[in-house]
């Protein structure tokens, strides 16, 4: 039956989500954290590093808190802004941003999230899809930077994402870990780029 | 105390020890100061791996120290030297997201697999051996992986998942941890036979080492997983210090047949009544007990180990002063272990 139009409708008074819109928000919080890790893959520069690790923090503190707990999304938040605010005061100057060569990286990124969707959408069953795409993309593929790279900056940015990923991935389990596992991580994340690593400061 | 520190505690009280060794043997021209810092830190980190409540805080640790330990002024870069402790916590990480997702059967074995290649890769074994450069010092080289942070973060580990897995998955741990051991072991005696270079060697031998202690693990009998105490305790408290006993003499490139070489062939042999025989009887019972021929196979390959002990023995030079010493109580501490285990063995829980 077709209604007249009564006007505008007034703002919910609290803030629970259809599970079509919690369904929409997880999906763009895993879609960020792949985004930003993939940034961190095709990056060298510092301004390119730091916004992929700010990105990524965004997208998993999104999916931790879309998984119920507040607390542990803003301490993800915490220590991944506080990795990028670290990462964007020093190493190689500039965005870097697919420097030549960089094409088997634009593979891996690509890779990486058609696996992780797989993974997380057709290989594995029951709720929680976005959490387990990001947090095997954003592991995968921190490790993968980890292995293939030879300067500090970017091993280090990516160790700060791979904190937080496994922080993140504790959601999974059966019993509540506490909040110890996002506080360890957030804190490495911020530490990492704290160990005094000669890094090339190149403005 | 929870169980899963407990089951550590043999570990760390040796660890602790062989720290202390380390800086009272260290020759003058190191600073003991720095190495008492960095060996403190270490040792911290064990205590924190044993003390995680959750396999994912272990796993934290673990990338810390694999950090820290990177951070070290070596000859090779910082990136270089993460990139096995970094692809141990990613396997192990990706393992237990394997454990935790609902999906087919076949995913707990690939976690299972997981578990087992990042246990090889943050030790050091087959096949994710770790670079080593011989002109570096101890503290920097993999030697603390496989010596001194791998028995703690290995047993920690395998404690913790045994809740997790399915039985089959179980099972097939065992499995491959019993694969691995057998070609680490072989691989880890030929090659410190073979290897033209003594630190090399050394190395090598730390490998052999680790192949019984997993085959100890793969075991799922209780002499099975005594053994595996009894091999990583004389891993931490007794090849490990004696390896460090041996730097200067390496150096020098000196080599000596007297007594002591021969009672510390002894010790690195597992004869007895040196702690590694103890080890040794119960793994062999614990495979008799499982398949008899695993135990046929193990005799075999522990034949191996006395002429790479022999070599190795050797390879201490004379030690004078206070190595003499440290090297004195290490020998006494494996006679006492050897001879007398069980007080060690409860004190892990097994």
């Amino acid at each position: 039956m077709v209604t007249p139009c009564s006007g505008s409708q007034p703002w919910p008074p609290s803030f629970s989500r259809s599970p079509a819109s919690g369904l929409l928000i997880a999906a763009v919080a895993a879609f960020f954290a792949w985004f930003g890790v993939s940034i961190i893959v095709l990056a060298d520069g510092r301004r390119g590093l730091a916004v992929g690790l700010a990105v990524s923090a965004a997208g998993l503190a999104a999916i931790a808190w879309q998984d119920g707990d507040g607390v542990a999304a803003l301490i993800v938040l915490g220590g991944g802004a506080a990795a990028a605010v670290l990462r964007y005061r020093a190493g190689p100057g500039g965005w870097m941003l697919m420097p030549p060569g960089s094409t088997a990286r634009l593979i891996l990124c690509v890779a990486g999230g058609l696996v992780g969707l797989w993974f997380a959408a057709s290989v594995t069953i029951g709720p929680d899809v976005a959490t387990r795409f990001a947090v095997l993309s954003v592991i995968g593929m921190s490790g993968a930077r980890i292995v293939s790279s030879r300067e500090p900056s970017s091993v280090v940015t990516a160790v700060a994402t791979l904190a937080l990923a496994t922080a993140v991935a504790t959601h999974l389990g059966a019993g509540s870990a506490g909040l110890a596992p996002y506080v360890a991580a957030a804190l490495i994340a911020a530490g990492a780029l704290l160990v005094p690593v000669r890094v090339a400061n190149v403005p | 105390m929870s169980p899963d520190l407990a089951t550590c505690l043999p570990l760390l009280i040796a660890g602790a020890a062989t720290l202390g060794l380390a800086v009272a043997m260290s020759p003058a021209r190191v600073s003991r100061r720095t190495l008492l810092a960095r060996g403190g830190t270490g040792l911290a980190g064990l205590i924190a791996i044993a003390a995680a409540p959750s396999l994912d805080l272990l796993v934290l640790s673990l990338l810390v120290l694999a950090v820290l330990h990177a951070a070290l002024p070596g000859k090779r870069d910082f990136a270089s030297r993460l990139q096995m402790p970094v692809v141990a916590v990613v396997l192990v990480a990706v393992a237990l997201l394997f454990v935790r997702v609902q999906g087919p059967e076949m995913l707990q074995r690939f976690a299972a697999v997981g578990l087992a290649a990042g246990l090889a890769a943050c030790v050091g074994l087959l096949p994710y051996i770790h670079v080593l450069e011989p002109e570096d010092t101890a503290v920097v080289s993999p030697t603390v992986w496989i010596g001194f942070v791998g028995p703690v973060a290995a047993t920690a580990i395998l404690i913790r998942v045994r809740g997790l897995l399915s039985p089959d998955a179980g099972t097939d741990l065992g499995a491959i941890l019993i694969g691995l051991g057998l070609v680490n072991m072989l691989w880890g005696t030929l090659a410190a036979w073979r290897a033209e270079d003594s630190t090399r060697a050394w190395h090598y031998s730390f490998m052999a080492d680790w192949g019984l202690a997993l085959c100890g693990f793969g075991l799922t009998v209780a002499d099975g997983q005594a053994a595996a105490l009894l091999i990583l305790v004389s891993i931490v408290f007794g090849r490990l210090p004696l390896y460090l006993a041996s730097r200067q003499a390496l150096r020098e490139n000196q080599s000596a047949d007297r007594p002591i070489n021969l009672m510390v062939a002894a010790v690195l042999a597992g004869s007895a009544p040196f702690a590694g025989f103890a080890a040794r009887v119960l793994l062999l019972r614990g495979a008799t007990q499982m398949y008899w021929p695993l135990a046929l196979v193990l005799v075999a390959g522990m034949l191996l180990w006395l002429p790479v002990s022999l070599r190795l023995g050797r390879t201490l030079g004379q030690p004078r002063g206070r190595q003499a010493l440290g090297v004195g109580i290490v020998i006494a501490a494996n006679a006492v272990v050897g001879l007398y285990p069980l007080p060690l063995l409860a004190l892990g829980g097994r």
